[in-house]
């Protein structure tokens, strides 16, 4: 696929880079060279220029190009340069947006008569995801697939889990009614370097401290893997946000219908912005980093502790101060994709970052035939990925059992006419079906080339 | 301080001629019913026009520069406008010697263009004229929608300095403009007022009312002002359609012109949307609820006459119109204690009623709450909302001072009526109805008492209370500042 990206910002260059590994050609613009001078050490095309002139887009030939992704730090060059993009002949057009107003009014202002297939509001998908992860508190990571109908879900093995110690052969018994499919499990998960990702056979035995991922079914399927953790799933109410910026706004908003939530950020005028544009939250004028100020304001008695300032460092520590105090879920924004595994071996249970969610939700649009969706997990040294089966592919009306399937690979659940299954031995893939599969990255060829 | 007195005087003038034009509208009662004062109306009227001329003449210029209003001179304008109508519109009760005192005629004017309702006539049908009678309701019905809204809607050469006027005379926080041209949104709120007199008074006619009463009904309900033709107001007409009727406008006239103006466009939305107009409704059906109680532990013979009683008062007093169908002074202290109390609320910005506004209520209520859940979390922001927008920390203050401008205003007009030598419940009773432009008050002047007892100087206090109050005390507290008059 030909695409072309403007903006080699943090987002740009990380899409850039994911991308150009996928064997994608890229093309780059932005407008100062010094930036664009990072993205070198890439396999790409950079041209200096707007995004919102044509003479740059043609020298980009953007006539044959399959997508043009805008993911400047401005809304208006975004949607201005997919507009002159879409005119220019490109197939789709992906725009970077900070607004929701884009999103929710789709009667009065319809993105795509002006060239827009596509948006990406980053905060608003990390909101997505907060709010998920506050609901299914136990869950370390989730996301779903075809609108939810399978999700894939992260959960910690804890001492008291019924799953510690045990082989997947003889845990067989807590899934009485096959709606969860154990997929991967990731041992050693303080070491960075020596941890290891398992895909979980028969004989394989979990242990304590492991993470292991399912793939489970909505009704019923996700309760019943939350339970396996042997924390308690307990009901969140109180929040506090740390940070006002457009990530903490974003998701302020998001979550301020259904939790009590006290929002902490250090410049006074910000505050009275968001107390403005937000009602139903209390918004507190100090620092998330002072624990004495904090305490004032019950942080003990909070069930959560959102650290979602634009300063990664901060938002660690404050994370760290909270857990500190008991509090039971704590998530933290985290700008550089290097800090996760050093901040989840400090204590910080749940990570979020903007460029990870985004990248996530561009592959949806990135597809290579057979692919629909795919998403790498951080930590994990596998990707989740959902393919289609045709009338052509090697599986298609052939039993899971008789398909030489990699050892590294193992299919999480299928969707079947809108309806999610997960399978045993004697299952029959069919055409049309939609199959979600955890595999480890040297298998992910092997597995799609079933599919062709 | 240099002062636009060209354009001072020069619309003062023309507003001179509109009350001379005006004043004539009252010969074919005159003539119709065969009064004499036919005469003595005329030459006042002359009086107006003349003088009117003069002024206006004398200032004309047509040079544009001559013409921009400043905020000072806006400030100026409205104020000596509104002093030399009263002054000039009381010359037909003098001339005519049917009010003979300079006192009680001015008095009366005052209490007419500020649309008080307030009396010192014990008996309007035996010493008035049908056509000075129609003068009186017509005083009324000018000062309702504001003379000064007026002269924006027809004068043509007040372009931007309208803003400056309508900002000075328009009742509540901030006007609302309909239209982007302040001229327009002028004319808008007119046609809609005069639209509803017309409705209103063929409604009234067709219940029963004489042609006359109709008339002068009309446009004192509509000004939500109170004169009445009737020594027992509207007592006298004991039809309950009548009744309700009037309660039903009196109601409109005090809701905010800017939502029925949005009603009329079937923006429904804006109207159920709107808090002041809400806490309004509610306010209304709560408290005719609690007079309603209170009455019929008192006297419970007819249920439907009593709860007729306990709406229209409640109705009247809220939104300062003031008629009266009942003395709710003479039912139990309690009930004085509240009807006195409510003279302070008023009804909603925008209207034509008088008194605080409840939306200064409100801003000031949800602002004290912020300042209790603020005693809990000292560093939290907890901004106030009206219509789910965020009321700006100017606007508080500025409401903070009004309340505090309006106490101390009552408290003064109160101890200088005590001085003049009324009872204590007279003197605040007075006050209050005075300041809010309500009308009736308690004691020596409630609903079924007239002004005439209260001694000269009390008049005049009166007077300077409801000429602060119907301007919203800062446009005439302005111009006694001595900032006003000087350069910084």
């Amino acid at each position: 696929m030909r695409i072309i990206i403007a903006g080699c910002g943090e987002m740009g260059f990380h899409l850039s880079k994911l991308l150009a590994k996928e064997e994608h050609d890229i093309v780059i613009i932005d407008k100062d060279q010094d930036v664009l001078a990072q993205a070198d050490i890439l396999d790409v095309i950079s041209i200096v220029g707007s995004a919102t002139s044509y003479k740059v887009l043609e020298q980009a030939n953007i006539k044959s190009t399959d997508l043009l992704i805008a993911v400047t730090e401005s809304e208006e060059t975004n949607m201005i340069s997919c507009t002159i993009g879409k005119h220019l002949g490109v197939k789709k057009t992906i725009a970077r947006i900070s607004n929701s107003d884009f999103i929710h009014r789709k009667d009065a202002f319809d993105l795509s008569s002006v060239g827009i297939d596509e948006v990406i509001f980053p905060e608003a998908l990390a909101a997505k995801e907060i709010r998920k992860l506050l609901k299914e508190s136990a869950a370390i990571t989730t996301f779903d697939f075809e609108g939810g109908l399978l999700e894939f879900i992260g959960i910690p093995i804890g001492k008291d889990s019924v799953l510690n110690g045990k082989s997947l052969k003889e845990t067989n018994y807590l899934n009485p009614d096959n709606n969860f499919t154990p997929v991967a499990i990731l041992r050693d998960v303080q070491d960075v370097v020596k941890n290891k990702t398992i895909i979980p056979r028969a004989d394989d035995i979990f242990e304590a401290s492991d993470h292991a991922y399912f793939v489970a079914e909505r009704d019923g399927g996700i309760d019943r893997v939350l339970a396996l953790s042997g924390k308690k799933q307990y009901n969140i109410k109180d929040l506090m946000i740390y940070g006002g910026g457009p990530m903490a706004f974003v998701t302020a908003k998001h979550l301020a219908k259904k939790y009590k939530i006290k929002l902490i950020e250090e410049d006074r005028t910000r505050c009275e912005e968001i107390a403005a544009a937000i009602p139903n939250i209390m918004v507190l004028n100090g620092s998330g980093t002072d624990l004495e100020f904090l305490m004032k304001e019950n942080l003990e008695y909070m069930d959560a502790f959102l650290s979602l300032t634009g300063e990664t460092e901060k938002n660690i520590l404050a994370a760290l101060a909270a857990k500190e105090t008991g509090i039971k879920k704590v998530i933290a924004l985290v700008g550089n994709i290097e800090y996760i595994p050093l901040s989840q071996n400090m204590g910080v249970d749940t990570l979020i970052n903007k460029k990870l969610i985004a990248a996530d939700f561009i592959s949806k649009h990135v597809k290579k035939g057979e692919l629909l969706d795919l998403h790498s997990i951080h930590g994990l040294d596998a990707d989740v990925i959902e393919l289609k089966v045709n009338e052509n592919s090697a599986i298609c009306n052939k039993k899971i059992g008789d398909i030489e399937f990699p050892k590294t690979a193992v299919v999480g659940g299928v969707i079947r006419n809108n309806r999610s299954k997960t399978v045993r031995g004697d299952f029959v893939f069919e055409n049309d079906d939609k199959v979600v599969v955890m595999c480890l990255k040297e298998s992910k060829k092997i597995v799609q080339a079933l599919f062709r | 301080m240099k002062f636009n007195l060209k354009v001072i005087i020069n619309i003062v003038g023309i507003l001179l001629i509109v009350n001379g034009i005006l004043m004539l509208t009252c010969l074919p009662f005159s003539f119709y019913y065969g009064e004499s004062s036919w005469y003595e109306i005329t030459i006042s009227s002359i009086i107006n026009l003349i003088t009117g001329c003069i002024l206006y003449l004398l200032t004309r210029s047509r040079n544009k520069e001559e013409k921009n209003i400043k905020k000072r001179d806006g400030y100026l304008i409205v104020t000596a406008s509104w002093f030399f109508l009263s002054l000039f519109g009381m010359l037909p009760y003098i001339l005519s010697n049917q009010i003979p005192t300079l006192t009680n005629a001015f008095f009366e004017s005052v209490s007419g263009y500020t649309t008080t309702g307030a009396t010192i006539l014990d008996d309007i049908e035996g010493s008035l004229d049908y056509g000075l009678m129609y003068w009186r309701s017509l005083t009324q019905y000018m000062g309702g929608m504001g003379i000064i809204v007026l002269a924006v809607a027809i004068l043509p050469f007040l372009g931007i300095g309208g803003m400056q006027l309508f900002v000075a005379e328009a009742p509540g926080i901030s006007p609302d403009k309909l239209r982007p041209r302040i001229k327009e949104t002028a004319k808008r709120l007119w046609i809609i007022y005069l639209s509803f007199t017309i409705i209103l008074f063929f409604i009234l006619f067709a219940e029963g009312m004489t042609f006359f009463d109709a008339v002068n009904h009309a446009m004192t309900t509509m000004a939500t002002g109170g004169f009445s033709t009737k020594n027992e107001s509207i007592g006298y007409f004991d039809s309950p359609v009548i009744q309700y009727t009037i309660i039903f406008f009196m109601a409109l006239s005090a809701t905010n012109f800017t939502l029925i103006y949005f009603g009329l466009k079937f923006k429904f939305r804006k109207i159920i949307e709107n808090e002041e107009f809400k806490f309004y409704i509610g306010f209304l059906i709560v408290l005719t609820l609690i007079v309603f109680s209170t009455l019929y532990t008192i006297d419970n013979t007819d249920i439907e006459k009593t709860f007729r009683t306990a709406l229209f008062n409640v109705v009247a007093i809220l939104t300062t119109t003031g008629f009266a169908s009942a003395d709710y002074t003479s039912w139990n202290t309690f009930m004085t204690i509240l009807f006195f109390l409510l003279m302070f609320f008023g009804a909603t910005a925008g209207s034509t009623s008088g008194g605080v506004k409840l939306i200064r209520h409100m801003i000031l209520l949800k602002n004290s709450f912020s300042e209790l859940k603020k005693q809990l979390h000292p560093s939290a922001i907890i901004p106030v909302r009206i219509n789910n927008s965020v009321v700006t920390r100017d606007v508080i203050l500025n409401i903070q001072a009004f309340i505090i401008l309006y106490i101390f205003l009552f408290s003064m007009g109160t101890m200088l009526m005590s001085l003049t030598g009324v009872d204590f419940i007279t003197a605040v009773g007075s006050a209050g109805s005075a300041i809010g432009n309500v009308g009736p008050g308690i004691g020596d002047v409630g609903p079924s008492e007239t002004y005439s007892s209260i001694p000269t100087t009390g008049k005049y206090i009166l007077c300077a209370l409801m000429f602060l109050g119907r301007l919203e005390l800062f446009t005439v507290l302005l111009i006694l500042t001595p900032f006003f008059w000087r350069d910084h």
